[in-house]
């Protein structure tokens, strides 16, 4: 991998780390299967998402009790696998949701000040 | 694109997904390809271009699934030597899910009894242990002394009480719930360090841990049960003193020391020498115990067994 010494923020990187979390969100929503997933990522502005991501990630959250899963016939297309959050999901994303708050707490704290020094 | 031509695209990309995720251990590849196919369909469904157009190499998709299933954090290739958090909860889920465990839990209620019986038994045995000092406690009290009357009985009056506090239930307070379990716990708990001092050879085996050497493991074996001295004669029927025993692992051969009391020499490096015999001993009442009388055999005349281990000719 390659190291992003002063180059501009690479999106994808900083999607690796958050997409558990935003999955756990779409999920929150409404159940839901792979590809309405990816969608619904897209439509919120992350569309940079990966479809082979989302699929993982689904099937890892899944694997680690994060998630129910059921099969949906669909009539005109496949079989649809939804994904919808029990417990143990809820509490991840609660828990990941004030992760996430404290860290961009902190890093808009570091980047106001920056840019406050800067107008003086 | 017809929907034949897009399911032959849908298996032949998946196929080279799988082929490229070939390393992956089977039951965590089975598990992250389980729902492809139909997750590629719906992928297919959407669009007339083919699914390489879409999404790019299958060896790639491979490589980003891989990345995202193991943790999406962690790069993908190195094995751990630690399971994540996530696979340790899956582990866990899967132990918790298996015919076994639900088996188990069936039995459970039937073995609560089994439990208050041990209980009884143990918090016994610990209360033995401390009041008693750690000698000579064996797995079942000898009964012809006072003090091992006594646990017996103890033990059967707590077998009484914990069988009939097991099937009151459990109290429907919480709190109380929450302190019951912690008393069965802590008996458990303490018991522990009392049955591995007592030792895991059976009656067969005694410890005394008072008197025998530190630098050995704490037992010794004793063929007889209840025996409690060993009276050395030469081959002249001379009565030997301070013969040191051991056995065939070196360890000191230390007798069952039963309700006599035992003076044991003590060594010049302040050590006592609990395998000197005959171990010079007195009964309840304080009285030397004598040495019995034995019956010496006669040994043959005219054998050269006197005459040292003949060495042998080269």
């Amino acid at each position: 991998m390659q190291q992003t010494g002063g180059y501009p923020i690479d999106t994808s990187q900083l999607l690796k780390g958050v997409l558990d979390l935003a999955v756990l969100a779409v999920l929150a929503d409404h159940d839901s299967y792979g590809y309405d997933v990816l969608r619904r990522l897209r439509d919120s502005g992350l569309d940079g998402v990966g479809d082979a991501s989302v699929y993982g990630t689904l099937r890892r959250l899944y694997q680690a009790g994060s998630l129910n899963s059921y099969v949906v016939p669909s009539e005109e297309g496949p079989h649809r696998k939804y994904y919808g959050l029990n417990d143990r999901g809820r509490s991840a994303l609660d828990q990941s949701t004030k992760t996430w708050g404290s860290f961009t707490r902190a890093l808009d704290h570091l980047l106001n000040g920056r840019s406050s020094a800067n107008a003086k | 694109m017809p929907n034949s031509q897009q399911a032959n695209d849908v298996a032949n990309y998946a196929a080279a997904v799988r082929s490229a995720l070939a390393s992956l251990p089977e039951a965590e590849r089975a598990s992250l390809l389980e729902d492809l196919e139909n997750h590629l369909a719906e992928v297919a469904g959407e669009s007339d271009l083919s699914l390489q157009e879409r999404l790019g190499q299958p060896e790639d998709y491979a490589a980003e699934l891989r990345s995202a299933y193991s943790s999406g954090r962690n790069t993908p290739n190195v094995k751990r030597r630690w399971p994540t958090r996530e696979r340790s909860w899956a582990l866990v889920k899967a132990a918790f899910g298996t015919q076994v465990y639900s088996e188990l839990r069936a039995l459970l209620p039937e073995l609560l009894p089994g439990w208050w019986v041990l209980r009884a038994y143990l918090v016994v045995l610990v209360l033995a242990f401390m009041f008693r000092g750690d000698r000579n406690l064996r797995p079942i009290p000898n009964p012809f002394s006072s003090a091992g009357l006594l646990q017996i009985l103890a033990t059967l009056i707590a077998i009484f009480i914990s069988v009939r506090l097991g099937r009151r239930g459990m109290p429907a307070n919480r709190g109380w719930r929450g302190a019951a379990l912690a008393v069965n716990v802590a008996v458990a708990v303490l018991a522990l360090p009392v049955l591995v001092s007592m030792g895991t050879a059976g009656s067969y085996a005694y410890l005394d841990a008072g008197t025998s050497d530190p630098y050995f493991p704490s037992v010794s074996a004793g063929y007889y049960p209840g025996l409690t001295n060993i009276y050395p004669y030469s081959k002249e029927g001379k009565a030997l003193n301070d013969v040191l025993l051991y056995d065939q692992n070196g360890r000191p051969l230390i007798a069952d020391r039963g309700d006599v009391v035992t003076d044991v020499p003590t060594g010049a490096d302040g050590l006592p020498i609990p395998n000197a015999y005959p171990l010079k001993q007195r009964d309840s009442s304080g009285l030397p115990v004598l040495p019995p009388r034995v019956a010496l055999p006669p040994w043959p005349t005219g054998t050269p067994a006197a005459s040292p281990t003949p060495t042998p000719k080269p």
